[in-house]
């Protein structure tokens, strides 16, 4: 296969809330780039990217499929990328990896929770990113209010290069505001042609408008275009796509694309777009490497840009177990590699040799027999690598930049329905759990029980139903659990002294620890401010040992403690009884102690929620909501339905479906995400400090 | 009234892009007066231990404080050494400049 020229190549994710339309929008796409003879429908279940049983049956996506396609002479690897929350881990690595994304809004809702949740992380990974507003065939719909959204919820500056002709059934069409010209659709059908065609008359006046918008945001960011736009009262087209490529990539403004997937009305100028204003690897500086240990997150660091000439550096950023064996999905950042070839694991410190190479469309594969810098591919025959690993050449053993991971919120327990089923359990869930990071494996140790912790109710049922029907095993599944966590609320100091003396040589350690409460999410930080070797230095990792087992457990209901800092600030030793074990001994002791008077609290999650229902049934749900202990944070009308937000803790929203469809007819919907860790009240720590006793 | 606008002091924006941005565009008459200029506001800037949320810098490059600072609207609009306007976009702001000029 000819390699594909570093600047004709497209990585882009398709991103947005659940049900926008994504896995819709992605297989209209492979049908128009080729790659599909046939389309999927959603709700038909024969998708080319939903390709588990577990997405066919739901009609969600779970993982996020690698799907390669051709467009006008330029290759886009596409990546699609579930709606639900609870998945959430599959648009964090994806985004991390991609160069450009595709955010889909829906035409009537406009920007949704996990449309916000998902802007922040690509935010994060400063990926640039087009919008297309989607579903404007659906009653309700309202192009220029969704596009409203854009400002309300995600505060961004866009600017609309289209224009919808008609609205809800009488959507026929678009306005290119960068040519200034209209393409209308022929049918509804799949492959409906569509004709160039003057602006209609009754929408010169606005597209002459959002023109005057676009050259006003677009020319913005090149001085030289608007030098030229002062000499000649316009610019040409090339210039203008120019300045909203570059506007699109630093971020300046997000262009907007709409139609409706469904229909298959505005899918070719999105693709157009993609191509046109989306970067290429060469487009962006690259990737940067990690920080070596110690060093400030923020300092300057060396990017490695995409350079096919350069050594060999690619990102592990998926892990599938399948019925083929082991694939890790690799974004390739520099250099090229061959089959069979051997790589360095930089993260890991060890080699790995690249069996064979595919390039994935969803669930079908075509060998390939090198990878080159900018692509993305599949590799067979890695042993140790997992997400997140990089792999480089030992000409350049580079680390890159790490992955970040959310932290789980529920705790199921699992336990095989057979004694044969032990040993399959396990070796299925470390495989899971290998594929998922958001996949939390423990064992309690007070029960030996299998905990499995993970983003939501959905997940872990996938969790358990992927494990029955790959690996064969028929599990008991205890009640979902809320991920409490515990913390401090006050400093404290406490000294502990661990003196045993029973015949032969005894054990001495004297540990001082200030005890400090930190802000959330900040993790759990050790100073050693001793002074004058009153704990010598050998014994310090035993003391952080300690308190690092020791927090697993926390003081009022066993949960992790988190978000604290601990001092060790003095501490006492004996020549011959002190040891590394007795000073971890110590630091037990000091961290049970310290911490009850350091006043504790249990930490619960918080949910993000929000509720999209008939406005007759406003009362019943901002009522039940109360009683759930929410607090609501905005209600705000949308066509014929009122969207309430409200912070609901996990443990009252166990089981909500249920009770919102009984409360309202089934007309209602909601989704919800992880917000924050809030104290819980006392009455609900009492109970949970019973139930745990 | 249509001007001839060109670039007037520029300034590196900050964006890591290290290529100088115009802060200013002026506009001029045919017989090459200038009549009208566009200034982007700066800030928030923190000088001589104040905070200053909206400033534009004056002939001499000294910090003049703007009040109020409408946030987005980053672009002064400037006819005959008066401030008459202001637009969150440089074209935006030459527009209302020649605007207010034709008003006039």
């Amino acid at each position: 296969m000819a390699r594909t020229p570093l600047d004709r190549i497209r990585n882009i994710g398709i991103t947005a809330h659940i049900d926008a339309g994504k896995t819709t929008t992605t297989e209209r796409i492979l049908y128009y780039t080729g790659k599909s003879h046939r389309i999927g429908e959603v709700h038909e279940g024969n998708t080319t990217t939903d390709y588990m049983e577990q997405e066919r049956e739901r009609g969600i996506t779970i993982t996020s499929a690698a799907v390669t396609a051709e467009w006008k002479d330029h290759r886009i690897n596409v990546i699609d990328t579930p709606g639900h929350i609870d998945f959430n881990i599959e648009v964090n690595r994806s985004l991390r990896v991609l160069d450009g994304a595709v955010f889909i809004i829906e035409g009537v809702a406009g920007v949704q929770p996990q449309s916000e949740t998902n802007w922040r992380l690509a935010d994060r990974y400063n990926v640039p990113r087009i919008i297309f507003i989607n579903k404007l065939d659906r009653t309700g719909a309202d192009f220029y209010r969704a596009a409203a959204t854009l400002t309300e919820k995600l505060g961004i500056n866009w600017v609309t290069l289209q224009l919808p002709i008609g609205i809800e059934d009488t959507l026929k069409g678009i306005v290119d505001l960068v040519e200034m010209k209209a393409y209308i659709w022929e049918g509804d059908e799949l492959g409906a042609k569509y004709h160039e065609t003057p602006i209609p008359d009754d929408l010169k006046d606005k597209a002459a408008e959002y023109r005057q918008i676009l050259l006003d945001t677009a020319l913005s960011v090149d001085d030289a275009a608007m030098e030229e736009y002062f000499d000649k009262g316009d610019v040409d087209v090339a210039t203008l796509k120019r300045c909203i490529k570059r506007g699109t990539i630093d971020g300046t403004f997000r262009p907007v694309f709409c139609g409706s997937a469904f229909k298959n009305k505005g899918v070719q100028p999105l693709l157009d777009g993609v191509i046109d204003y989306l970067p290429s690897p060469v487009d962006i500086p690259g990737i940067k490497v990690a920080a070596e240990e110690g060093e400030d997150e923020a300092a300057e660091r060396r990017i490695i840009p995409a350079n096919v000439d350069a050594p060999f550096a690619g990102l592990a950023f998926k892990i599938v177990n399948d019925k083929y064996g082991n694939l890790t999905f690799v974004r390739v950042y520099s250099g090229v590699l061959k089959t069979g070839d051997t790589v360095l694991n930089t993260t890991k410190e060890g080699k790995e040799r690249v069996g064979r190479m595919f390039q994935m469309h969803a669930d079908k594969r075509e060998e390939i027999k090198e990878v080159t810098a900018g692509d993305i591919a599949a590799f067979v025959g890695l042993k140790d690598t997992g997400t997140g690993d990089t792999l480089a050449s030992a000409e350049d053993p580079v680390v890159l930049e790490r992955m970040a991971f959310p932290v789980p919120v529920i705790d199921i327990s699992v336990e095989p329905k057979t004694k044969e089923g032990v040993e399959k359990m396990t070796l299925g869930l470390q495989k899971l759990a290998g594929e998922d990071p958001s996949l939390r494996l423990k064992t309690d140790q007070e029960t030996g029980q299998t905990i499995l912790s993970g983003m939501g109710e959905l997940h872990l049922e996938i969790i358990i139903d992927r494990l029955k029907r790959e690996y064969g095993v028929d599990a008991n599944i205890g009640a979902p659990q809320v991920a409490y966590r515990e913390t401090i609320t006050k400093s404290h100091t406490e000294t502990y002294t661990h003196k045993k003396q029973s015949g032969g040589s005894g054990q001495y350690a004297e540990v001082k620890i200030v005890f400090e409460p930190k802000e959330r999410n900040t993790g759990i930080e050790f100073v050693n401010a001793t002074a004058g070797g009153s704990v010598p230095k050998e014994y310090i990792p035993a003391v952080e040992k300690g308190i690092k087992v020791q927090a697993d457990t926390g003081v009022l209901a066993g949960f992790p403690t988190v978000d604290f800092k601990y001092s060790l600030v003095d501490g006492k030793y004996h020549d011959v009884d002190s040891s590394a074990l007795a000073f971890e001994i110590a630091a037990k002791a000091c961290f049970r102690e310290g911490m009850k008077k350091a006043g504790p609290v249990i930490l619960e999650p918080i949910m993000d929620v929000e509720v999209t229902t008939p406005s007759d049934h406003v009362g019943d749900v901002v009522g039940d909501l109360n009683r759930r202990r929410g607090v609501i944070q905005s209600q705000d009308m949308a066509s014929t339905s009122v969207i309430i937000r409200a912070h609901v803790p996990l443990k009252e929203m166990f089981g909500y479906i249920s009770n919102l469809r009984g409360m309202t007819k089934g007309r209602a919907s909601f989704s919800m995400q992880f917000h924050h860790y809030d104290p819980v009240p006392r009455n609900v720590a009492d109970e949970i400090m019973k139930a745990s006793a | 009234m249509r001007l001839r606008w060109t670039r007037g002091r520029t300034d590196d924006p900050g964006d890591g892009a290290s290529r100088l941005r115009a802060r200013e565009w002026v506009g001029c008459d045919d017989a090459g007066e200038t009549i009208a200029r566009v200034v982007r506001v700066h800030g928030p800037l923190l000088t001589n231990w104040r905070l200053f949320h909206a400033v534009a810098l004056d002939e001499e490059a000294r910090v003049v404080e703007l009040r109020p600072s409408l946030p987005g609207d980053r672009w002064l609009v400037v006819v005959k050494d008066r401030v008459v306007d202001r637009a969150p976009l440089a074209m935006a702001a030459v527009r209302r400049a020649e605007a207010a000029l034709a008003a006039n």
